[in-house]
This record gives structure tokens, C-alpha cells and sequence, in this order.
């Protein structure tokens, strides 16, 4: 493309999102948007999610150093953080979040990337290409979560002494020295199920799909569903918690817990938190 | 081929497939009979085995005594992932990491794959015909083996296999079936017992608006973490309920507390009583307990409380206006105010709030009786180990079997375990990989993991009815030369009682016969073939059992506590806390990666043992994060870095357990130190069953540092941006949410 050619066109290139009828129902190839919904207040920092995940994606048991070297690579991870008014002791116990990628509607990663690796699916995923990652890691840089991890090393070779490469998902590509990677939001479980709905003529049913963390989840704190579908619970749950997908800052009631995490950086998320509770009384 | 001069005929016939009917396919696709040209996939698939397709199977974890019912995906054959069991109603479909990391044990590269024999100092691999003829030589009729002379070891113990072990010591006449957990909840049962008449009474978090836990970590190593984890999820949900625990050092429940209060350990019963004696104080609870323990309770007033326990006196009041203002309430105990000389008097102290309060029969009440005795759990002791070593100590035993328990790496150093294992004559480990306890036997039998191997479990803690979940293979055995547990123990069993059990040639079906057995209690109409199926496809058996009746009676004699523990030691200072962690129990999972690398919720630290400590303690010290301390106790010295922990008594120091292999594998040997080897001989007084919190240790800071290895960063707060906010509970409005 020529820079005149960009210049001469730039409202049909400059892609903004997010856009209000962007996604639609009724309209083919807009009829997913995959969201989250975590409640921090249910959320106990069991690390179940962190191992479903492992477990799910394939993900490499880096081992100690390299761990140490914060070449570790948990594509989703649980935060702790102490109160910054704590006296002695934490006597409000401590804050967990899950951390993973947020699918940001306009993600800060994707517009760095040199070679349009990481780029946006239809149904409202940040993607990311193994086949075309040149390693540059702008997009790690970029990232304001940072969720996004970086192979250093070839893991297919040592992260899995024999047998336990039996035990990898065939549905998941084991990754090479030199890609990123990051949460999917289970894309390869998303697939299946849409594949399925469109072999029989239909959407795919809120609840009929969920990611690795969803389901294991003990105390459920987290809902998962296609927010365009307004009779999905993860659609009433934004709702509800007055989280508008297209908004960059809420106007919410202080009764309301739901919120995005450096949603003044206008990244659009996809994952609504809902603030934690304390009995202060207690 | 032809440049070797054979052609394709000829070298089949090498191979011994000459002439074979089958159809073998090579580059050429031509049939070998006719030479016709056939078109055949590469792989034939097997039964049930869609290429590309993922089938569910249901089956048990058995990774912790839970019993959650699961489901194995499986693929080609290959179980890739366990999922919860819908189901079930212990796991809801729901399940934790530990779960997760089954696969990881049935693909760990440090599985045992053949019977290995001892041979002078180390283990040889023999084969399964030596090897069986070994054990009939060594414990079959004909060896004399009987009685007193043999003993069986076990971990906690249900279902089927627990019959077959029951009656392979029945018939060598031996009582001596040892049920051994290091982590057993055997304290706790027995304070249950004093009070309720039962070992455990059936928990209803769901229906409490404030739960008082004193130091049970219900959500992360409990009876039962993922049914608790569902139940807290309601629990948290409008009206919402308030949780205060009160414990030494933080565990992942205290994290998600409304109120954390640090106390002394082993003091915990003495605030009860100070909070009972506030309660008793309004006048509709002065009726609730006997004169007697009234007035015993008298004196603990908040002053008295708060020297003995080192909480400030006001929370004493606080939590005991908490109980009175939200009702119905549950008040729990946990392994940290349960490990003393005087633990059930504590546990006993607890329970005597729930008494005041009225929650007996509200939020408490009685479990489910499981109608079949003999397959009901065995949740085992510390006390086994104990008559065990005695036993083996005094040289009577001539042969012992060890399956399910790792008494070497648990055993504290002060019992000489491995001494005492040593003075047997024939040791024998079935396990799945050579633990430290195998290293020391002299036959070391491979057997099958969870997911290999039929089975049937029940859980001791059954939060409705009676579910016994079914264990089915969810793979072909991995590696041909091991065996099914079951049918080692039904060939060891026809030893001395062919005839009994001749009908069964393995043990798939003496627990098919024994399940369909079970049908009149299920009230299953179909036919016995439907019922097994069924039993098999579901993963569980549902029994409506009626509930146990359960009393509150409150001896004084038992809440008569120590009058002063807090006794300074000036030798050694501080108390020590072992700390469970919930992906590593008492240490059989140290050997999977996943769990290594999953970071303790609290520390966020991986790979490693460390040692927690308060920040002003170790700032009086001198102690940064790393420095590598020395912290000895009379019986051991172990050197750990330091972490630097606001969430743990002043007073105390906390080494979390399960770590300190020296014999597990590559995962877990040389991986930091293990706390068990350094506890004191304190025992419970009324169990026997060993103290785990009575230890005193000393804490001596070394010159040598390193620098731990974690998930947090260089910052612990959120440094006033917000991630996680935090909403007041009286602004909040659950009800109105979806």
C-alpha cells in the first residue's frame, strides 16, 4: 500500500473500535463478542484457574530460575496485594485478582505490532498469529496488563520429559523459541462450539461454552458468555453492573461493583471486575 | 527394500506376520494375498475412539480425601484433562489445581514402571513372576507370616479396596491394619465426638451469616475445598455473610476474611471461652450452659483473655458482639487450634459457642450414615504410625506392607522411623513412584495411578446423603508392567482364601459383583448389567441415607484449659507453625511441575520452603527477605530463606510442609526443606495423635542470603492504583444483583 493510497483513503482504513453496532446479532460475522465477568468478592486465590489453564493451553513449566528470570509463563495469574493502610497486620485479610488477558477492544498491542501478528477477530478476540511473530515484543511492551508472554527458550524440547508430552491438547499448538503468547479466552473451545452451532443452524447457547478457568472455577466467580446476546448472563451481568462495552469511563452509582481495570488508558476490555467486599463493621 | 535383496513377503515373514490374513498395509496399499489395491486408513481406531473427538468419562479424584466426583477428557485414547463432575454433589463440576495435576501423575516421567527388588543397598527391577513369587515365599501360607507379625500400612482408606485389605489381615489373623495421615483430622473427631456424638457433623456455610473460624482453612485444605469453596460462594452472596478467623498465621481462608485476628498459637480456646463469657453476659444465653461452666467461663474476662492470647482485649467483646448481632452463626476449629497437648480441649471450647448461640441444628447438624460399614472411610491417624514404629521398634513385626503413605518423609525425625522400618525383615511399598519410604523396602511393587484403575470412594465428609463416587479407568495402563492395586490385593487375599473368592478373576469383577450388590439401597429397578453402566457413566451412587442424630453435651472437665500457656521459652522463643499448603498436603504432590510452579496464593513464591515472618519481628533482627535463617527446634535444625509476612504472629515463624524430597522426583528432590523432620514430641493428650503446632524453635540469622523466587513484585500494595477496589459491605447492594 502506498502511503498515498493510506493517505487518499484513511476512513476505510483507520479502523476505530469500539464501535456501537460493530457487533450485531443479526448481522454475519458480527454475532460474537466473548466476554468475562469476575466477581474479586467470591474469588478466593485458590489458583484452580492458573492450573486448568496449564493443563488447557499447554502452557510450559518453566522451573525455578527461569521463573526467577520472569521468563514464566501463566497466561493467567493470581495478583496478591496487601492494604496499603495496614497497621501490623492484614486484618482485612488480602486482595486477590486474576490477571489475564483483558481482549481489549482497542488493544494497545496490536497497533505495534511490525508485522500485524496480533491483530482482531470477528467475534471480538485479540488473536495473536504464531506463524507470523517475529518476537519483537513491542506488544508485551505495549501491554498495560501485562498478560502477554514471550518464549525464550524452545520449551517443546525440555519443558516435557517423556511421557508428559501425552498429556498435551492436541486442539492447542505447542509453541516455539522466539513467539508470544498469550490467554486466548480458550479460542479452540470457542471454535469447536461455534463450528458446531453452525452446523445446526443456530448461535451457540449462553453456558454451552466456557474457557478451562470458567470451568473449574470452585466458587464460580466467573461468568463467561457472548455480551451481543442481551439474554446471555454475562450481557446482564455488565448491565446490571452498569459497564457499557463502548464507554471508556463509567457513569455508575457507588452502589454498583462493577468496574475495568486502566480503563482511563481507553483500551476497552472485555472483562468486567466486580469490586471485593469488606464488612467494615467487622 | 529390494537393494537388500528381500522383498515384501519375505521380510514379513521375519517379523512372524507371514501369512497373516489381516490386510498390512504398506507404501504399495496392495493387498497381500491378491495384490489388489485396497484403500485403508493408516490408524484402524478402536472402539469408542473418534479421531479428533474428546469423550468424557466420569471417574473419582483421589488426589486428596475429598473423593470429588471428576470427568476425564479423553482423546485417542489419552486422558488429556479432568474437568469437575456436574453429577457429584461433593464437587458441583467444579474442581481445584490439585485435581488438575492427575494427569500429571499418571504422565510424570518419574513413574515407577516395573517391580524392582533390594539388592544389596539399591533397587534392582525383577519381574512380576519373581516378584509375586517373592511375597508368596515371604508372606504366603507357607511363611509363617500371621497375626502380630505382620502389618498392613495404609493412607486414609474407603470403598472396595478398603474390604479386600480388611480381609487379606483377616485372614493372616493381624489386627494390625495401620490407617496412617500426617495430616489427619483425627483431633478434631474426636473433640466432635465429646460434643456432638459423631466424628464430623455436616457443615452448612450456606445458611450462616457469620462464620467464626478458628484457624480451619476450609477453602484451601478442609474436609472437602471445593464443596466448601461452592458453599462460601453462596455464603458471600445476598445477604451477604461476614467470615472472622482467627488463626496464627494467614491461611487462603484468613486471606478472604472480613476480620483477621492473629492470636498465639494453642491459645484459641481461651478466647472462646473469653467470648463466652461476654455472650453469657445477655441475658437470653445465661440459660443456654450448665452453672458449672458458667461459672468457669467467669473468669476469662477480656483483660485476662487478651495477656494469655496477645489479641487486644477489645476484639474479645467484638467478636462476641458479631455473634450475638448476626444469627444463625457457624463457629469452626481448624488444624491450627486443634494441633496442641490440649487440642480437643480447645476444639471443645470452640464448639461450646455454637451451644450458646443456639446453632446446633440450625447451621450444624448431622451427616448422612453411610448404610455399609465395611466400605465406609478410614480417615487415619497419626496414632497408627505411632503403634506401628512401636511395633517394629520392639521387633515383632516380620513383614510389613506400605501403600498410600510415605512415613519416611513424614515420620518426625524424633520416632526414628526409618530405623525402626529398617529392624523388618520384609518390607514391601506398592506405589507409584519410588518414594523415600520405598527406597527403604525390600520389594517395591508399581501400581496403577487413579486414572488407570477402577474403583469406589467414599469421602468422610458427605455434604448430601451418601455419594459413593466410582473410579473407572479412563486410559489403557501406560507402562505393561504395572499392576491394579486391587488385583494384587485379590491375588494376596486367594492366598489363604482360594475358595471364597474364585468367582473373581480380577479385581474389575469383585467390584462389579460388589456394586450391583448395592442396587436394593438406591432403589434401581432396571437390571444389574443397566445399574453398573449407569453407576459407571454417572460416576456416583446417590444413597438417601437418613441423617445422623447429633447431641451437644459439654463436659466441664473439658473446658477446663491449661491455666497459662503462653509460657516463654527463652531457649526457644518462637512457636512454630507447619504450614499445610493446599496443593501440597503433607507432600505426596511435590512431584508435578504444575504444582511447583502454581504459587502459594499468600507468598506468591514457587519452587522452594521459606521461612514466614513478621516484618517487625525480623526488623528487630536484622532480617531482610532471603537471608537464609536457622530455625531449630530440640529435635533439628533446618536452614530456610526469609519472607518477610504481615499475616503471622510476632511470635511465630511458619515453614510450609510437603517439600524436601530426597527420593521423589526430578520435580521435587532438592526442593526445599521439610518441617516435619524438626517437630517436638508434644502429643494431644486425649489422642495421642502428635501436636503438630507444640513446637518451639529457635531463629538464628545466618550470613548467607538468596534471593526467593516469586510471582509478586518488587511493591506489595497496589501503590494507589486501582485493581482491586474495595467496596464496604453496608454500601453494597447483592440483592439487587443478577
Amino acid at each position: 500500500m502506498s502511503i498515498t493510497n493510506l493517505l487518499n483513503n484513511w476512513s476505510f482504513y483507520r479502523n476505530k473500535r469500539p464501535y456501537r453496532g460493530q457487533y450485531d446479532l443479526n448481522k454475519e460475522y458480527s454475532e460474537y463478542k466473548w466476554a468475562m465477568a469476575l466477581d474479586l468478592d467470591i474469588c478466593t486465590g485458590c489458583n484452580a484457574c492458573t492450573t486448568a489453564c496449564y493443563a488447557e493451553n499447554n502452557l510450559p513449566v518453566v522451573g525455578k530460575k527461569r521463573f526467577h528470570h520472569g521468563q514464566v509463563m501463566h497466561w493467567i495469574r493470581i495478583e496478591r496485594y496487601w492494604d496499603e493502610k495496614m497497621v501490623d497486620f492484614p486484618e482485612q485479610g488480602a486482595s486477590f485478582l486474576p490477571m489475564m488477558c483483558q481482549q481489549c477492544e482497542a488493544a494497545p498491542c496490536e497497533t505495534v505490532c511490525p508485522v500485524g501478528a496480533t491483530s482482531h477477530t470477528n467475534d471480538g478476540l485479540n488473536s495473536q498469529n504464531y506463524h507470523r511473530c517475529i518476537g519483537s515484543r513491542y506488544c508485551s511492551a505495549n501491554c498495560p496488563y501485562k498478560v502477554r508472554y514471550f518464549n525464550f527458550w524452545n520449551y517443546p524440547s525440555t519443558a516435557w520429559p517423556a511421557p508428559l508430552p501425552d498429556q498435551l491438547n492436541p486442539d492447542v499448538t505447542v509453541r516455539t523459541k522466539g513467539i508470544m503468547e498469550k490467554c486466548t479466552f480458550c479460542v479452540q473451545r470457542l471454535n469447536e462450539a461455534k463450528s458446531r452451532a453452525r452446523t445446526e443452524y443456530r448461535l451457540v447457547r449462553d453456558g454451552e461454552v466456557v474457557p478451562a478457568c470458567v470451568q473449574a472455577c470452585p466458587t464460580s466467580a466467573i461468568t463467561f458468555g457472548n455480551i451481543v446476546d442481551p439474554n446471555s448472563k454475562v450481557a446482564k451481568m455488565w448491565k446490571n453492573q452498569q459497564v457499557d462495552l463502548y464507554k471508556d469511563l463509567q457513569e455508575k452509582d457507588n452502589t454498583v461493583r462493577g468496574y475495568r481495570i486502566l480503563e482511563d488508558l481507553r483500551p476497552f476490555p472485555s472483562v468486567m471486575y466486580m469490586e471485593r467486599i469488606r464488612d467494615t463493621e467487622a | 527394500m529390494s537393494e537388500s535383496g528381500i522383498n515384501r513377503r519375505d521380510f514379513l515373514k521375519v517379523l512372524g506376520l507371514g501369512g497373516s490374513s489381516l490386510a498390512l498395509t504398506g507404501c504399495g496399499n496392495t493387498d497381500i494375498r491378491s495384490g489388489d489395491e485396497l484403500i485403508m486408513p493408516n490408524v484402524s481406531p478402536e472402539d469408542f475412539v473418534v479421531p479428533g473427538l474428546s469423550v468424557f468419562y466420569a471417574s473419582t479424584c483421589t488426589q486428596c480425601g475429598s473423593a470429588c466426583g471428576v470427568m476425564g477428557r479423553v482423546r485417542e485414547g489419552r486422558v488429556l484433562k479432568m474437568e469437575g463432575n456436574p453429577q457429584s454433589k461433593i464437587s458441583g463440576g467444579k474442581i481445584c489445581g490439585l485435581g488438575q495435576a492427575a494427569v500429571q501423575v499418571q504422565y510424570n516421567p518419574d513413574r515407577l514402571t516395573q517391580p524392582m527388588m533390594k539388592v544389596g543397598n539399591g533397587l534392582q527391577p525383577v519381574s512380576w513372576d519373581k516378584a509375586m513369587a517373592t511375597l508368596n515365599e515371604k508372606v504366603g501360607p507357607k511363611s509363617g507370616i500371621k497375626g502380630e507379625n505382620f502389618a498392613f500400612m495404609t493412607g486414609a482408606m474407603s470403598g472396595h479396596l478398603k474390604v479386600l485389605v480388611q480381609n487379606y489381615l483377616d485372614s493372616l489373623d493381624s489386627k494390625n491394619h495401620f490407617a496412617y495421615e500426617a495430616l489427619s483430622p483425627s483431633i478434631g473427631f474426636a473433640a466432635n465426638k465429646q460434643v456432638y456424638g459423631v466424628d464430623m457433623p455436616r457443615l452448612h456455610f450456606d445458611k450462616a451469616k457469620l462464620i467464626v473460624s478458628f484457624g480451619s482453612d476450609f477453602l484451601g485444605t478442609g474436609a472437602s475445598p471445593v464443596h466448601f469453596a461452592a458453599e462460601y460462594a453462596k455464603f458471600r452472596k445476598a445477604p451477604r455473610g461476614t467470615l472472622v478467623q482467627i488463626e496464627p498465621k494467614m491461611t487462603m481462608t484468613g486471606a478472604n476474611a472480613d476480620r483477621w485476628i492473629a492470636i498465639i498459637p494453642g491459645t484459641e480456646g481461651i478466647f472462646a471461652l473469653g467470648v463466652a463469657n461476654q455472650l453469657l453476659k445477655h441475658s437470653e444465653f445465661t440459660n443456654t450452659v450448665p452453672a458449672g461452666i458458667a461459672s468457669l467461663v467467669s473468669k476469662y474476662d477480656p483483660e485476662t483473655v487478651s495477656q494469655i492470647t496477645g489479641v487486644r482485649p477489645e476484639l474479645v467483646g467484638h467478636v462476641a458482639s458479631l455473634l450475638w448481632e448476626k444469627t444463625p452463626s457457624i463457629v469452626i476449629s481448624g488444624a491450627s487450634a486443634e494441633g496442641h497437648a490440649h487440642g480437643v480441649q480447645n476444639a471443645v471450647a470452640i464448639q461450646l459457642l455454637n451451644k450458646i448461640l443456639g446453632n446446633v441444628g440450625k447451621t450444624i447438624d448431622g451427616q448422612a450414615k453411610s448404610p455399609f460399614p465395611q466400605i465406609a472411610p478410614e480417615a487415619g491417624s497419626f496414632s497408627s504410625l505411632k503403634a506401628m514404629n512401636d511395633a517394629m521398634g520392639g521387633g515383632k513385626l516380620q513383614a510389613v506392607f506400605i501403600h498410600g503413605a510415605n512415613p519416611v518423609f513424614t515420620a518426625p525425625s524424633f520416632m526414628g522411623f526409618r530405623d525402626n522400618l529398617r529392624k523388618v525383615p520384609f518390607k514391601v511399598a506398592f506405589v507409584n513412584a519410588a518414594d523415600e519410604t520405598a527406597q527403604e523396602c525390600d520389594l517395591v511393587l508399581p501400581i496403577l495411578t487413579a486414572v488407570e484403575e477402577f474403583g469406589s470412594n467414599i469421602a468422610w465428609y458427605q455434604p448430601e446423603g451418601v455419594e459413593i463416587t466410582m473410579q473407572q479407568p479412563l486410559m489403557n495402563k501406560l507402562y505393561p508392567d504395572t499392576r491394579s492395586m486391587g488385583d494384587i490385593m485379590l491375588d494376596l487375599v486367594k492366598q489363604r482364601r482360594a475358595d471364597e473368592y474364585k468367582n473373581w478373576p480380577d479385581f474389575f469383577s469383585y467390584l462389579k459383583a460388589a456394586v450391583i450388590n448395592m442396587k436394593p439401597a438406591v432403589k434401581y429397578t432396571d437390571t444389574d448389567e443397566h445399574f453398573w453402566y449407569d453407576t459407571l457413566s454417572s460416576g456416583v451412587i446417590h444413597i438417601d441415607a437418613p441423617q445422623e442424630q447429633i447431641g451437644d453435651s459439654f463436659a466441664e472437665a473439658a473446658l477446663s484449659l491449661p491455666e497459662v500457656q503462653n509460657v516463654q521459652d527463652p531457649k526457644f522463643p518462637f512457636y512454630l507453625v507447619p504450614s499445610e499448603r493446599h496443593y501440597f498436603r503433607d507432600g505426596r504432590h511435590a512431584n508435578c511441575g504444575w504444582l511447583q510452579e502454581s504459587p502459594d496464593p499468600l507468598t506468591t513464591i514457587v519452587w522452594d520452603s521459606w521461612v514466614e515472618i513478621h516484618p517487625k519481628t525480623a526488623a528487630s533482627m536484622g532480617i531482610k527477605e532471603g537471608d537464609y535463617l536457622e530455625i531449630a527446634s530440640q529435635n533439628g535444625t533446618l536452614k530456610v530463606k526469609a519472607y518477610l509476612f504481615p499475616g503471622i504472629h510476632p511470635d511465630a515463624v511458619s515453614i510450609p510442609l510437603g517439600q524436601g524430597h530426597e527420593s521423589l522426583g526430578r520435580f521435587a528432590n532438592g526442593v526445599g526443606v521439610n518441617p516435619f523432620t524438626i517437630l517436638n514430641p508434644v502429643f494431644e493428650k486425649d489422642t495421642g495423635e502428635l501436636a503438630m503446632f507444640g513446637t518451639r524453635v529457635s531463629v538464628k540469622k545466618t550470613s548467607d542470603s538468596e534471593i526467593v523466587v516469586k510471582d509478586e513484585g518488587p511493591v506489595s500494595t497496589q501503590m494507589g492504583r486501582k485493581l482491586v477496589v474495595t467496596l464496604p459491605a453496608d454500601v453494597a447492594q447483592l440483592s439487587k444483583e443478577i
